[in-house]
């Protein structure tokens, strides 16, 4: 069952150093997400993979398409879309002077719940920084707390945006083994990434993008099928020795 | 979501120290200087006669004036009384004319002042009366059948302390809201926290209701110090009740607060912010009569000046502060202010935005 269906997605931008003319950001994306996978978005900076993502979120509005989240329709009931979903955005700055607990608290409210930060800190393993303030923390603990922060409303989809960017491998290790063991207990996960082997670790199914427009889709191994380049050639081996024995032959001489 | 939003901020404020010296300094060293400069000993009112009727009746008025603490006077030619009421050396002249109550029937006592000193007329005119009342029973020998008692004016403190400090704090509440609102969102904006709040369901209505409601009460309590300090050390009387002071806050607050918001709105920077920012307020410290009566105002800038939101608020202070006005005295600033508040928070809720238009 598809949980995320995108169908013709488009946004246009004013260009930045010419306000008259456009540039098109996403060109006419159309995507499945189905239940359950971790589904990868790839590709280079500028790609347009933020800007699709926010669109799904009900974040930015779309030009024209349609996204379709859990059966409901984004672009009418936003905030029904807000409801189901887990966001973690790629900047990371929160209220002042307010602690993780705080924090949490604060955001589970908005979503009229009352999940115990403590459980959520947990999920994540943070809980010795209960009480400490995030521009506190370190990159990767900074990213589990905005990763705590979208698991508030126990979503259906998570959507996590280049988490991994920045980190150290430990960092790194630590963010991937957290969202298969959210995905194993069952939530649908969208990530975007520009690291291969993140893709290739984590994902289910992947769609690469390029310049606003999804230039491939599938899973990893079909992926490698279809667009791998050829194998070249293995290059010969060997020695002068065999190269003299290849030509005058191993039979014993008089 | 409101009430944890409105938690929330008041948290933040709370724990932001140096914002809540900051925000009662200004006010508080505006009121330091002003009873420095406003009260140093007794207020005397200089006076000029220019005395061109000379008669009995002409001296017993001089004599009643000169009787009076409150008058400084002198004498000199209606001319030179002009020169020096413009250079501001008189506060007032007052011109005797020739044959002055010599026939009995009232006459026109002509009273020069400089607009700029309007203010004191209201405290000044009914001492004069007074004055005139006991010269002419004097001359004729009348007892006085009854005797108003001005020494109530007095006794009220009308001095320039009074008429300043409820518009500066009619100007703090302009400050202290329009900052709240307005550079918080530009702020916020900016490192994306209004984009972190907005990937949960609340809607535009929800968040400026928190930010409403926290800043009101900040201001309710920063305006309290102010007043209380302004009391206790300065010795300011509140004439009316501490309710209706409350209801103008109410409304001054929300007035401005939502420009906050439509400012930040339209604002993309700080830089810009602070410009628009200055733009909608300095006018209004101008014209708001906080410093001098809107009545001094040239009379083709009174009628704008009136209907300021700050006018409506420093007007409606200053009435239930030193006269005890209550509400019902104050119809025509309740309606004003409702009426700003209405336009400017459905404003406020249309123009808000919160998501980073893209470069």
């Amino acid at each position: 069952m598809n949980i995320v269906e995108v169908s013709n997605l488009r946004k246009r931008y004013p260009k930045p150093d010419n306000k008259g003319e456009f540039f098109e950001a996403v060109a006419g994306i159309s995507l499945t997400i189905a239940q359950g996978e971790i589904f990868g978005l790839l590709g280079p900076n500028g790609a347009g993979k933020t800007t699709t993502l926010e669109m799904i979120e009900g974040l930015t509005d779309p030009d024209d398409g349609s996204v379709i989240v859990a059966g409901i329709d984004v672009q009418k009931e936003p905030y029904k879309v807000k409801q189901l979903i887990g966001v973690q955005l790629q900047a990371n700055d929160y209220l002042d002077k307010l602690s993780l607990t705080e924090l949490l608290e604060l955001f589970t409210a908005l979503y009229g719940r009352t999940t115990p930060p403590a459980d959520l800190l947990g999920k994540v393993n943070l809980n010795d920084k209960a009480q400490a303030r995030p521009n506190k923390l370190s990159g990767g603990q900074k990213q589990r707390f905005s990763i705590a922060c979208a698991l508030v409303n126990d979503p259906k989809v998570l959507f996590l945006d280049e988490p991994t960017t920045g980190l150290d491998p430990q960092a790194k290790r630590s963010l991937w083994e957290l969202v298969r063991s959210l995905n194993k207990a069952g939530m649908t996960i969208v990530l975007t990434t520009h690291n291969m082997e993140e893709a290739e670790f984590l994902c289910d199914r992947l769609a690469i993008m390029d310049q606003g427009k999804v230039i491939a889709q599938g899973t990893p191994a079909q992926l490698i099928q279809q667009y791998a380049p050829d194998v070249p050639p293995v290059p010969r081996h060997g020695n002068l020795e065999d190269v003299f024995l290849h030509l005058t032959g191993s039979a014993l001489r008089e | 979501m409101i009430v944890q939003l409105t938690k929330t901020f008041l948290r933040i404020f709370f724990r932001d120290r140096r914002a809540i010296i900051f925000s009662l300094f200004f006010p508080l060293v505006f009121m330091a200087i002003f009873s420095f400069t406003g009260n140093l000993g007794p207020q005397t009112v200089s006076i000029g006669i220019a005395d061109n009727a000379n008669n009995i009746f002409s001296t017993s008025f001089k004599q009643a004036l000169t009787a009076n603490d409150v008058f400084e006077l002198s004498e000199a030619s209606e001319a030179e009384l002009r020169a020096q009421v413009t250079q501001g050396d008189l506060q007032l002249a007052l011109v005797i004319p020739a044959g002055f109550s010599d026939n009995g029937t009232p006459a026109e006592l002509p009273v020069i002042v400089d607009a700029a000193q309007v203010r004191q007329l209201a405290l000044i005119m009914p001492v004069l009366e007074q004055a005139l009342v006991n010269a002419e029973r004097t001359l004729r020998g009348n007892e006085p059948l009854f005797s108003l008692k001005v020494e109530d004016v007095q006794a009220r403190a009308q001095d320039y302390l009074s008429f300043v400090v409820p518009g500066l704090l009619a100007m703090s509440l302009m400050s202290i809201s329009i900052a709240g609102s307005g550079f918080n969102i530009v702020e916020y904006r900016r490192k994306g926290i209004l984009k972190r709040l907005f990937v949960t369901p609340i809607q535009p209505k929800h968040f400026i209701g928190g930010l409403v409601l926290s800043r009101t009460i900040i201001c309710i309590l920063q305006l309290s110090v102010v007043l209380l300090i302004g009391v206790l050390v300065m010795g300011i009387n509140i004439e009316g009740s501490a309710l209706s002071l409350l209801v103008f806050i109410l409304l001054g607050t929300t007035v401005f607060l939502s420009i906050g918001f439509c400012l930040g709105s339209i604002a993309r920077t700080q830089e810009t912010i602070q410009a628009i920012g200055n733009l909608v307020t300095l006018p209004q410290m101008l014209l708001s009569g906080i410093f001098y009566p809107i009545e001094s105002l040239p009379a083709v800038v009174q009628p704008v000046a009136e209907v300021l939101p700050l006018s409506f608020v420093a007007t409606a202070f200053r009435e239930v502060i030193v006269n005890g006005a209550g509400l019902m005295d104050l119809l025509p600033q309740l309606l004003g202010l409702t009426l700003w508040g209405v336009v400017t928070l459905v404003l406020a809720i249309r123009l808000f935005v919160w998501k980073e238009v893209a470069a």
